[in-house]
């Protein structure tokens, strides 16, 4: 560090030099990696060789089941490097997935289901996904990694299983982690040793202490519990970039507590700690929001959180818990920050989550637990395994299946009712595919791909001898997203108004017309968008919209999987539009062949020419197709900065959240963004190299964002009201 | 069965129209002509066409539906002869690109009020409703109480926009149904007035006197133009006017911007004024000058 001798960084300095630095690691990382689709997740740019060689256990030369996985993290996690930054009070940080760790046995592999996958366009069928669950991480707090220890040791014992694979992995990940932390401390002190600031010194060597006691103890105080969850986000990301993290505010308010009564801390080394603990990733996690009991969660350090999360300015995934009780101060901070910083928390709803979650046959207090650890979804921490966010069912595929069988054939009735029947027929197939899907996955995931790391941190697994997806947790809620509901519902709304009841054209005709992908036709291609859109209100699309989400909903809800295993539906893209487009052909609705297709619930983009497209009328809309299960159909709100600015404009933020969640709306992500900035960054994105945006359910840098991806938020952003 | 009137535009979250979020519901035709005026769109009580040259794909289809050949190439080049133009809206209808679109329909009191509640759960959060705005909302009085007295029935917060240039019984009738009154008065002096709005200010005055004497909540709020009354002199003319009315809540002062030029071409008028936003300093100036007669100047 090239500060002098005698200085002591200021909070803030020190803060604004994490900035700096991941500023850096973000341009390294792109020009070594190619632009990432996704959040930052904490990881560094690492150019040196490291000298890890895999030991599979199949002949295909893979990696299958938990004991190899096991030795091989642990292998790993010897050699990984070691990275500390004398700015952060916290040690280490990731550089990629363990190295070959990852799918299934070929002998495995749903084959049987591809034709169908293909057929159906299901390219994320969430079979062999991994992690998307919450951990409880009070029971890594509360043991350490020597409790951990112990705790798979005590129950090995116990349980005296003939096959020792699943104590022989846990163990294993424990031991490396341990190993790693301690290469650590080895290298703190060799930095402190080279440091000639005495600051700098003093906090490596703190680092150094505050981790040999890590190593096999649970944390004391609020750094050290701010390190022990930075060790396990970085083991996460390792295997296979799990995210997820828990109701942050209340895993460190104990700590923040005593270290304050103790007069051990303050609020500004709290926040240091709070943003060094962002600077190691950020991992997803919620602030504010309802107890069991229904009282707000809110208490000082979810500010101190906030606050953290606001100086470093980088990409973040906090989420606000919006309940009728939340603390109004911690909203409205977090929405002045929105507006200060362009881009900032989601806004998590537990009117429609709770509510909706109640109807699986779970008590409300429970409920009121599934706190938001994800991209856009909910998990209740510890003790439900609920493959989240993985797999996505495409509602336009089964609607193109259904509109060419009637098109094409002399015989079927040219009707409305007569294309719903063939929707209803195809989309439940793709329900049905989707859900035998489930069933494989649960039948072989832990064999092939254990949740080694959540394993630890679940209530159950360990205890029981059993991964979390075989019975280690006792809830089971697998959950699949819906994708594309506005491309459907325009298109049964302009076939209805320009086929069948104005007559424009025939059904041939239109059929012509997207087999051609509109070649020629600009005008009735025009014609069949200038219709009233899914998002106007009160709409024939609208209607299509809630019909189709009903539909789904009750498909996917009506009845577990063949193996009984329930399955909760949302409706969600995560931005994958452009790839579910890509091998579909034109739609009715004015799409051109492979196009991308809608997001998640949201309605198009510039869904109304007219008076309604206003983020009310798409909050509206949103709010109305909810499936209402307790998973997400999240609202994308992209607002001008030069519009709400003004006095008035936070209030008008508030009040729209606050109304979609009194709809039974369950997210809203917001971006505050400057029109010209947006396009001045897409033309040339190495101008503003920190512009951090909200991509959907999770935030970015714009710079690292590949030219797709830019193109949908600036889409989103040019064409708003 | 409600009655109809006629309305260019009903604007959804918006956030400057009054408190809270509102839903501004733009009634069509005035009898001011501001040579400023971004909303020529509003002057007329009837529907008008609009044309936008860059949306245009040259499908042909408007040629051949308008009965009056209003549509036409004259020397290869693309003429609307909107003297023949009877605003039927049938090329409109058929111009699916959005280069053709009527400004303004015709609506009943329903139809708007199923727009306006819409967006209901907004306002209650956060003390916002409905504004209705214009052109002059006055002109269309019938149709104006038919809206407030809905609006009214459904608990909505109601506001209206108004620059107070008709009957004084006109604006009392409704009094009761107006929670929050938004009033221009623009330039003081009575020549510079009608010079620039058509129209003179006497019974804008004595209205807003007359308004000041009731029990209503209002704001005042002033344009301000570059070079037409961007003085401190006239400012505090008018913040003299107003000052010690007990309803007052604010006084506002607007900065002039120009988004309005391009309106005046679709629309196939001139647009002959070329004014310039006051500058921010300016502004700030002004303010200080108004503040000295009432106590909440806004800017
Ligand atoms: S109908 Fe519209 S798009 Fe077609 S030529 Fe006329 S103005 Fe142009
Ligand atoms: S509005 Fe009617 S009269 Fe005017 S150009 Fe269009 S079709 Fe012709």
């Amino acid at each position: 560090m090239d500060i002098p001798a005698d200085y002591i960084p200021t909070y803030n300095e020190r803060i604004e030099s994490l900035r700096r630095k991941k500023v850096q690691f973000t341009e390294r990382k792109i020009k070594t990696r190619g632009y990432f689709d996704n959040d930052d997740h904490g990881c560094i740019p690492w150019d040196e060789p490291i000298p890890f060689k895999l030991k599979p256990n199949h002949p295909s030369g893979g990696c299958y089941g938990i004991r190899c996985i096991g030795e091989n993290f642990r292998h790993w996690l010897e050699v990984h490097p070691v990275y500390i930054n004398p700015m952060s009070s916290l040690a280490g940080a990731w550089v990629c997935a363990v190295p070959g760790i990852g799918g299934w046995k070929p002998e495995d592999r749903p084959y049987h289901l591809y034709p169908l996958h293909k057929k159906y366009n299901i390219v994320y069928s969430g079979i062999g996904a991994m992690n998307h669950l919450g951990p409880d991480m009070r029971i890594g707090l509360e043991l350490g990694w020597g409790g951990l220890l112990n705790k798979i040791r005590k129950y090995r014992e116990l349980n005296r299983p003939i096959d020792t694979s699943f104590y022989d992995g846990e163990e294993d990940v424990v031991l490396g982690v341990q190993a790693w932390i301690l290469r650590h401390v080895i290298k703190a002190r060799e930095m402190a040793r080279e440091e000639k600031n005495a600051f700098l010194k003093s906090n490596l060597l703190s680092i150094a202490d505050m981790n040999e006691w890590l190593i096999d103890n649970p944390p004391r105080t609020l750094r050290e519990a701010c390190q022990f969850l930075a060790w396990f986000q970085s083991i996460d990301r390792m295997y296979h970039t799990g995210g997820a993290l828990g109701q942050l505010d209340e895993l460190l308010r104990p700590y923040y507590e005593r270290d304050i009564k103790n007069g051990l801390e303050t609020d500004e080394s709290v926040i240091w700690h709070t943003a060094s603990l962002f600077f190691n990733d950020t991992h997803y996690s919620q602030l504010g929001g309802p107890a069991p009991d229904g009282h707000d969660l809110t208490s000082p350090i979810s500010f101190l959180i906030l606050e953290a999360a606001h100086r470093l300015k980088i990409p973040c995934n906090l989420a606000i818990r919006v309940h009728d009780g939340l603390n109004p101060e911690l909203l409205r901070r977090a929405i002045t920050y929105l507006f200060e910083d362009g881009t900032g928390p989601s806004f998590s709803c537990s009117k429609g989550l709770d509510e909706g979650f109640v109807k699986n046959g779970i008590p409300i207090g429970l409920a009121r637990m599934r706190a938001k650890v994800g991209c856009n979804w909910t998990a209740l921490p510890g003790i439900e395994y609920c493959l989240q966010d993985v797999t996505r069912l495409c509602l336009v595929s089964p609607f193109l299946h259904a509109f060419h069988e009637i098109a094409e054939d002399p015989s079927e009735e040219k009707t409305m009712e007569n294309l719903w029947e063939h929707y209803k027929r195809h989309l439940s197939t793709c329900v049905d595919i989707i859900k035998q899907g489930f069933d494989w996955h649960m039948q072989h995931q832990s064999e092939n791909a254990p949740e080694i790391v959540y394993n630890l941190f679940c209530h159950g697994p360990i205890e029981r001898g059993l991964d979390v997806a075989a019975g280690g947790v006792d809830l089971i809620n697998l959950t699949c997203d819906g994708v594309g509901l506005a491309t459907v519902a325009d298109s049964f709304a302009a076939t209805e108004q320009r086929v069948v009841k104005e007559g424009r054209l025939t059904w041939e005709e239109l059929k012509h017309l997207l087999d051609t992908n509109f070649e020629g036709a600009e005008v009735q291609r025009l014609m069949l968008r200038d219709i009233p859109r899914y998002g106007s209100g009160g709409s024939r699309a609208d209607w299509w919209a809630k019909e189709i989400s009903s539909l789904y909903t009750r498909l996917m809800n009506e009845k577990p999987t063949p193996m009984g295993f329930n399955v909760i539906p949302g409706l969600f893209s995560h931005g994958v539009i452009n790839r579910l487009g890509r091998d579909l052909g034109a739609t009715p609705n004015g799409r051109f062949a492979h196009a991308p297709i809608a997001h998640s619930a949201d309605p198009d983009p510039g869904f109304s020419k007219d008076w309604g497209a206003a983020p009310t009328a798409k909050s509206n809309a949103v709010a109305y197709v909810q499936p209402g299960y307790g998973n997400s159909a999240p609202l994308q709100i992209d607002l001008d900065r030069e519009l709400i600015q003004d006095a008035g404009g936070i209030e008008a933020v508030e009040a729209l959240i606050k109304g979609h969640n009194a709809l039974g709306g369950t997210l809203v992500n917001i971006n505050i963004v400057s029109k010209e900035q947006i396009l001045e960054a897409h033309k040339d994105p190495d101008k503003y190299p920190d512009l951090v945006v909200r991509v959907t359910g999770y935030s970015g840098y714009f710079r690292s964002l590949s030219p797709e991806y830019r193109q949908q938020v600036v889409d989103r952003i040019l064409s708003r009201n | 069965m409600s009655s109809q009137g006629i309305v260019f535009n009903i604007q959804r979250f918006s956030i400057h129209d009054g408190p809270g979020i509102r839903t501004t519901v733009f009634l069509k035709g005035c009898n001011n002509r501001c040579v400023w005026c971004h909303n020529p769109e509003s002057h007329e009580k009837k529907p008008e066409l609009q044309y936008f040259p860059e949306r245009c794909i040259g499908c042909g289809q408007c040629f051949s539906i308008c009965a009056n050949s209003v549509h036409a190439m004259v020397n290869g080049a693309r003429v609307l002869k909107r003297d023949l133009c009877t605003n039927c809206g049938k090329c409109a209808e058929a111009c699916y690109s959005g280069a053709l679109e009527m400004a303004g329909r015709f609506m009943s009191a329903d139809q708007v009020m199923e727009e306006v509640i819409k967006d209901k759960v907004y306002y209650d959060n956060s003390n916002g409703g409905v504004t209705f705005s214009g052109g002059e909302p006055l002109l269309q009085k019938d149709f104006l109480k038919e809206l407030l007295f809905a609006s009214k029935s459904q608990s909505i917060h109601t506001a209206v926009q108004t620059a107070g240039n008709y009957e004084w019984s006109i604006l009392e009738s409704l009094l009761h149904l107006i929670d929050f009154i938004m009033y221009d008065l623009k330039i003081y002096d009575y020549d510079k007035h009608v010079k620039y709005t058509g129209v003179g200010n006497t019974r804008i005055l004595q209205n807003l006197k007359l308004l000041s004497e009731t029990d209503k909540v209002f704001a005042v709020r002033t344009p301000v133009i570059a070079d037409i009354n961007d003085s401190p002199e006239e400012i505090s003319k008018i913040a003299e006017t107003i000052k010690g009315f007990p309803g007052l809540l604010y006084y506002e002062l607007i900065p002039y911007h120009n988004l309005g030029a391009s309106k005046y071409r679709h629309l196939g008028k001139e647009y002959i004024y070329n004014f310039s936003a006051p500058a921010n300093e300016k502004l700030r100036l002004l303010a200080n000058a108004a503040s000295i007669h009432v106590k909440n100047v806004r800017c």
